[in-house]
């Protein structure tokens, strides 16, 4: 400060002494400034430090205004004017007079115009008069330093006025002290009557006449109001010329020639219609003329158009214009070069009239500049701007630009910012100023994948998309809603609302509203300010243009319209808008493609299978069995190999392991999955502890263990049998009871004293009489030499003593099949008496009851399925007609091949059987006499029996004949055969070991055929086993009523035939 | 939520089997069949008994009984909303997956609390808040299930631990 004091008073001296220049501008200030003076002064009130701070000043500088120039003297003038003023107010204020506060209101304006430079001049005091000549931008910058010293040098300030200045100072600041004292001892609610009464009128008054209620039509114009004129103008530049327009009513008004217009402006948007004209309101066209004269860009010259009166009000009628914001995305249109691309919006300038915007260049650095240079054949330039195909889209590369125009790049690597061919290029990407109206602003749709190309522009490699921006884009786009949909309205009067969607026409939406005050109303909004709802832990699907389309997924989380999801194929997430979402009814989804679906087993070439592991919209992934993915499209692949359910491997252990078995990789990660297809030694095994690859991967089926077997094969013991299959203790097929031993056999051998011929070894065709026997070999006393030779008994063909056929001398014996049933008996006395011919045989000639079917179709159950079990009927097996070489009683070992599936003892060896060979061309066992064409030369009954027997029908597939059940238990059990009283194969083979371990009741009970045959006679002879369980049914855990019992029903065979076969005897 | 429930199933025999304790073969088939599988939207635990065994009819065609089974037997149906607890089988950036009986879960790393953050650099993986919070592979939490989907025998759900006394479960 006291530095400065010199200063001034050199400045102040000096300007006393050049006090001169009084204009009459300056009088008038002076006036004012005195009576400002004498206001203050007269003032009682408070007045602040700073205003007499600025009071002085100007009374200095009017002083000081000699020595400045006239350009300055303007300034000082203006300047203290303004102070004058400023004086006033304050003046008004501490006196709380409302008219001069008005007053102050109404010069306000001058006062801030002028303010500025009223303080250049207080610090023009400072300065020479040489050195006043300036600019006024560094007035400007001068200006601020200046506002601070103001007050020291004010203070400092040795005036003559000074001391009178000191007195009101201290004057003022204990008045200001006594009325905050007031104020403060006041209670607040009279100070709050005192501020409203002081402040509160001004404000109500204003209000009353804004409330005053207009109707609105007498708002509307009328004809005795100004008319207003469309005036072309320079298009795109409206808003400049109204702008324009503005300022020349502002620089003419309070002079006389006044701009004569009432209104001016324009509806030039982007996308307006209106582009290329404004409007000027006004009560005569010539006004306009006035007005516009002279201005550039508007052409009041040519036609102007009178808007008619009714038009006026649409002119004012606001339209919602997009506001483009920046991160928004848009199309450019005009240069050529780019006409189409995406560009996202930096920055919008104030007027709303350019963008900055950011795109991808298509740059050629100048690879094409020779040929653009270099003139064509006739000697013309190409024109530039019409080269061909348009340079790819790529972002900046600083490298390749120095190539060749090493002098038109200039910029900075650290901000990776150039400018190349007066191009500003920013991370790479193009950075344009370019004029709203030349962008697509609309209809937008950016592609995800242009988006992901200014995504991966970030310099740290991370997506960072602006999601937001990006549904700001999409949001107008073809959303679909349906009814059903939950809907939430975010924009608009409904804001919030939430309810479910009920029919939906065009771009209204009905809601029946489901949450908040509204519920169960129904309300209709328009679908722009609208969204989907879902909650965490819907299960919705992806619809619409996202590339996540049809994945299907459950919503874990939502950010206002962005919803997270877990797919449910592969138990990722993924993010969408929700407006490409919808409640998913269906499970799966994107499971298939085509007729490939996930997880299918598919030939990727003759060597290579693969397990689908990701299905997309057009290709899908595919594991191959070396463990390697690859992409392949539904055209790549040869076929689709069928599940096959019966395939099975065997692990590491050599156990068997087949589908749906859990195994785990012996070695390596020991991962551990679920078999999901075996081909050849390897399996694909799928996990849900790895979403790699869906959780599928391939290993060898020898490098697994099993960790547990579906069905629990490996714990089967305790589990039980499956009861829906065949009982196995029936199935059982031991492999050293392959074949089965004949039956012990009770009672004298059968074959003594029977004739025999020799078939094989030295005695070879020679007949003779068995005279004893042993198990396996028979002592027989030749005819034609003396003494006995001992032959095996397989060697041996029983012959009819008289006939000399052969004969089965076992098959007589049959009541040992049928003894169960008793009719048992019947059959073996036949076999006994007949010998060849069991009664069914003879009777209805080779039918037996179930017989009745054809021939052709003849076979038991059981034999049918013979081809592939390899078991045969039994009656097939061993026929009745057999002679059991071991046992004659028993046909029951015929039985074994029904179990074993393989061929009786008798059949195999059949040859051997003493009928057979024996009696072959003669006599016809029963069977045989059937005249069946049977190779196997004798049909029993119960083979030729197509019998439907209940147990048939059902047994196909089981393999195992109504007789095998029933010859379980083979006395209690009524085989079909039995029921028919012959000694049916299926009786015979019947017994089932069971059979072996019990007497056959046959012996036993059997009743002669004879009596049996009379009592047969009808074939409608209720056998006893029909329809009747057997006791065998009931009993044992897997034992099961025969349905061979049931069989029994049909006719029996004759019984004269039956006789008959007893008259051959 | 468990709870007990009247069912009924159709057992099918085979006649191999038919005999005097058909009914005690057909109560086991039963439980073979039902016992641990998905029904839909629940899980059947146990049987506890049958009370209503039909009568056999035979299927034409193919011979085996068929037998109408009323029975009863405990199931577990979760439901949307309950608490439960799983044990955490893998862990991934994206959050968790945890298996609560036969049941499995996800639960989302949006559905923590913000505090509790993936750490790829721990061995396993974790999801952990840096302080008491540890959830890896093998890690007892309790969950709320948020969301429920059933497949053909298989159900799936995704949970939430973002909750009081949700989470990791001091041993």
């Amino acid at each position: 400060m006291a530095s400065k004091a010199p200063f001034q008073f050199a400045d102040d001296s000096g300007s006393e002494d050049d006090n001169f220049n009084p204009a009459p501008a300056d009088l008038t200030d002076d006036e004012t400034a005195k009576s400002d003076r004498r206001g203050s002064m007269a003032a009682d009130n408070d007045d602040n430090d700073e205003d007499k701070d600025e009071e002085r000043p100007s009374k200095s500088a009017s002083k000081k205004r000699p020595r400045d120039d006239d350009e300055e003297d303007e300034n000082g003038d203006e300047e203290e004017q303004e102070e004058n003023d400023d004086g006033e107010e304050e003046g008004g204020d501490v006196d709380g007079d409302d008219e001069e506060e008005e007053e102050e209101d109404e010069d306000d304006e001058d006062v801030h115009r002028h303010r500025r430079k009223r303080r250049k001049d207080l610090r023009s005091a400072f300065f020479d008069i040489e050195a006043e000549v300036e600019d006024e931008d560094e007035a400007e910058e001068d200006e601020k330093d200046g506002e601070e010293i103001e007050d020291f040098i004010d203070n400092a300030e040795a005036d003559d006025i000074a001391e009178s200045g000191h007195l009101n100072d201290d004057r003022r600041h204990r008045e200001l002290d006594r009325r905050r004292e007031l104020e403060a001892s006041m209670d607040a609610e009279k100070q709050a009557q005192i501020l409203r009464e002081r402040y509160g009128k001004r404000a109500s008054n204003r209000a009353y006449d804004e409330m005053a209620v207009v109707p609105k039509r007498l708002l509307l114009p009328s004809v005795d109001d100004p008319s207003i004129w469309a005036v072309r103008c320079k298009e795109g530049k409206e808003r400049e010329v109204v702008f324009s327009i503005m300022r020349r009513v502002e620089e003419r008004s309070g002079s006389n020639n006044e701009v004569p217009i009432t209104a001016a402006f324009e509806r030039a948007g982007p996308n307006s219609v209106m582009k290329g004209y404004i409007y000027v309101e006004a009560r005569r066209q010539a006004d306009i003329l006035v007005a516009l004269d002279g201005l550039s860009n508007v052409y009041p010259r040519s036609k102007m158009m009178l808007v008619e009166i009714k038009d006026m009000p649409d002119l004012l009628r606001v339209i919602k214009t997009p506001s483009l914001e920046p991160g928004a995305w848009v199309r450019l249109k005009k240069p050529a070069k780019y006409a189409g691309d995406l560009a996202q919006v930096l920055d919008v300038t104030e007027n709303g009239l350019e963008a900055r915007v950011r795109f991808i260049p298509r740059l050629d650095y100048g690879v094409r500049d020779e040929t653009l240079s270099t003139p064509t054949a006739d000697g013309k330039r190409k024109r530039p701007g019409m080269p061909g195909p348009r340079p790819p889209q790529r972002l900046f590369s600083e490298v390749e630009a120095r190539k060749r125009h090493p002098r038109y790049i200039q910029g900075n690597p650290q901000t990776n910012t150039w400018t190349y061919m007066g191009e500003d290029f920013e991370n790479g990407f193009q950075v344009k100023d370019i004029l709203i109206s030349q962008l697509e602003v609309k209809d937008v749709n950016p592609t995800l994948e242009e988006v992901t190309k200014f995504a991966s522009g970030s310099e740290d490699g991370t997506e960072n998309l602006d999601l937001k921006a990006l549904a700001a884009s999409l949001k107008d786009s073809n959303v679909t809603y349906a009814a059903g949909d939950v809907i939430e309205v975010f924009e608009g009067e409904q804001q919030g609302v939430v309810g479910k969607a009920i029919s939906v026409q065009g771009d209204i939406i009905t809601l029946e509203v489901t949450e908040g005050d509204l519920t169960g109303r129904k309300i209709e909004v328009p679908n722009r300010g609208i969204r989907k709802r879902f909650r965490p832990g819907d299960h919705v699907r992806v619809i619409g243009g996202s590339r996540f389309r049809d994945e299907v997924g459950m919503v874990v989380s939502i950010v206002d319209d962005r919803v997270t999801i877990v797919t449910d194929q592969t138990s990722q997430e993924v993010t969408v808008f929700s407006k490409d979402l919808r409640e998913a009814s269906d499970i799966g989804g994107q499971g298939s493609l085509g007729q490939y679906s996930l997880l299918d087993l598919v030939q990727l070439d003759p060597t290579t299978v693969g397990c689908i592991v990701k299905v997309d919209r057009e290709s899908m992934v595919v594991l191959d069995q070396n463990g390697e993915t690859r992409q392949v499209m539904p055209s790549q692949i040869t076929n689709k190999l069928p599940k096959r359910r019966a395939a099975v491997a065997a692990d590491r252990n050599g156990s068997e392991i087949r589908l749906d078995d859990v195994v785990r990789e012996y070695g390596g990660q020991q991962r551990q999955g679920k078999i999901i297809h075996i081909h050849r030694s390897f399996v694909f095994l799928h996990s849900n502890t790895t979403v790699e690859n869906a959780g599928v991967f391939v290993t060898r089926a020898s490098n697994v263990n099993t960790i547990a077997a579906k069905g629990g094969r490996i714990n089967n013991a305790n589990s039980g049998p499956d009861l829906s299959t065949m009982n196995p203790a029936l199935k059982r097929n031991p492999a050293a009871n392959n074949v089965m031993k004949p039956p012990k056999t009770f009672g004298p051998d059968r074959a003594i004293n029977q004739t025999v011929s020799i078939r094989r070894g030295g005695y070879k065709g020679l007949i003779g009489i068995v005279k004893d026997t042993t198990e396996t070999h028979a002592r027989v006393e030749l005819h034609s030499k003396r003494g006995l030779v001992t032959i095996p008994k397989t060697d041996l063909i029983f012959r009819d003593k008289v006939t000399g056929k052969p004969i089965d001398i076992y098959s007589r014996s049959g009541r040992g099949g049928f003894s169960g049933s008793g009719r048992g008996g019947f059959n073996g006395s036949v076999g006994w008496s007949g010998g060849s011919r069991t009664p069914m045989g003879a009777g209805s000639g080779e039918r037996t009851p179930a017989w009745g079917a054809s021939k052709t179709t003849a076979r038991t159950p059981a034999w049918g399925r013979g081809e592939t079990s390899g078991s045969r009927t039994p009656a097939w097996g061993d026929g009745s007609r057999t002679v059991n070489p071991y046992d004659g009683n028993r046909t029951a070992y015929g039985g074994a091949t029904t179990y074993g599936g393989s061929r009786t003892p008798a059949w195999s060896s059949s040859a051997k059987t003493p009928a057979h060979d024996g009696f072959g061309h003669g006599s016809k066992t029963p069977a045989y006499g059937s005249g069946s064409s049977d190779p196997w030369g004798s049909k029993t009954p119960a083979y030729g029996v197509s019998a439907p027997t209940p147990g048939a029908s059902g047994a196909d597939s089981w393999g195992y004949t109504p007789g095998a059940s029933g010859g379980s238990h083979p006395f209690d059990a009524p085989t079909p055969g039995a029921g028919l009283g012959a000694p049916t194969p299926a009786a015979l083979s019947a017994p089932t070991p069971g059979a072996y371990a019990a007497p056959s009741p046959a012996p036993v009970s059997a009743p002669t055929p004879g009596a049996w045959q009379g009592g047969w006679g009808a074939d409608a002879a209720p056998t006893p086993a029909v329809g009747a369980p057997t006791p065998a049914a009931s009993g044992g855990y897997y034992g099961a009523p025969t349905p061979a019992a049931y069989g029994g029903a049909p006719e029996t065979p004759a019984a004269t035939g039956t006789i008959q076969y007893a008259e051959d005897d | 939520m468990f709870f007990l429930h009247n069912l009924e199933r159709r057992v099918t025999l085979h006649p191999s089997y038919f005999g005097r304790n058909m009914h005690e073969l057909v109560t086991t088939k039963l439980v073979k069949d039902v016992e641990g599988t998905c029904a839909g939207d629940y899980y059947i635990i146990a049987v506890m008994d049958t009370f209503d065994v039909s009568e056999g009819r035979i299927l034409p065609g193919s011979g085996l009984a068929e037998f109408t089974v009323g029975y009863r037997a405990v199931v577990w149906r979760p439901f949307k909303g309950e608490v439960i607890d799983a044990v955490t089988q893998t862990v991934n950036p994206h959050g968790f997956f945890a298996q609560a009986g036969p049941l499995r879960l996800f639960v989302s790393s949006h559905l923590m609390p913000d505090e509790i953050q993936y750490d790829a650099s721990a061995t396993p993986a974790q999801f952990t808040n840096n302080a008491d919070i540890v959830i890896e592979q093998g890690t007892h939490v309790r969950v709320k299930i948020i969301g429920l989907r059933t497949e053909v025998g298989e159900m799936w759900a995704i949970g939430s631990i973002n909750g009081d006394f949700l989470g990791c479960l001091q041993a």
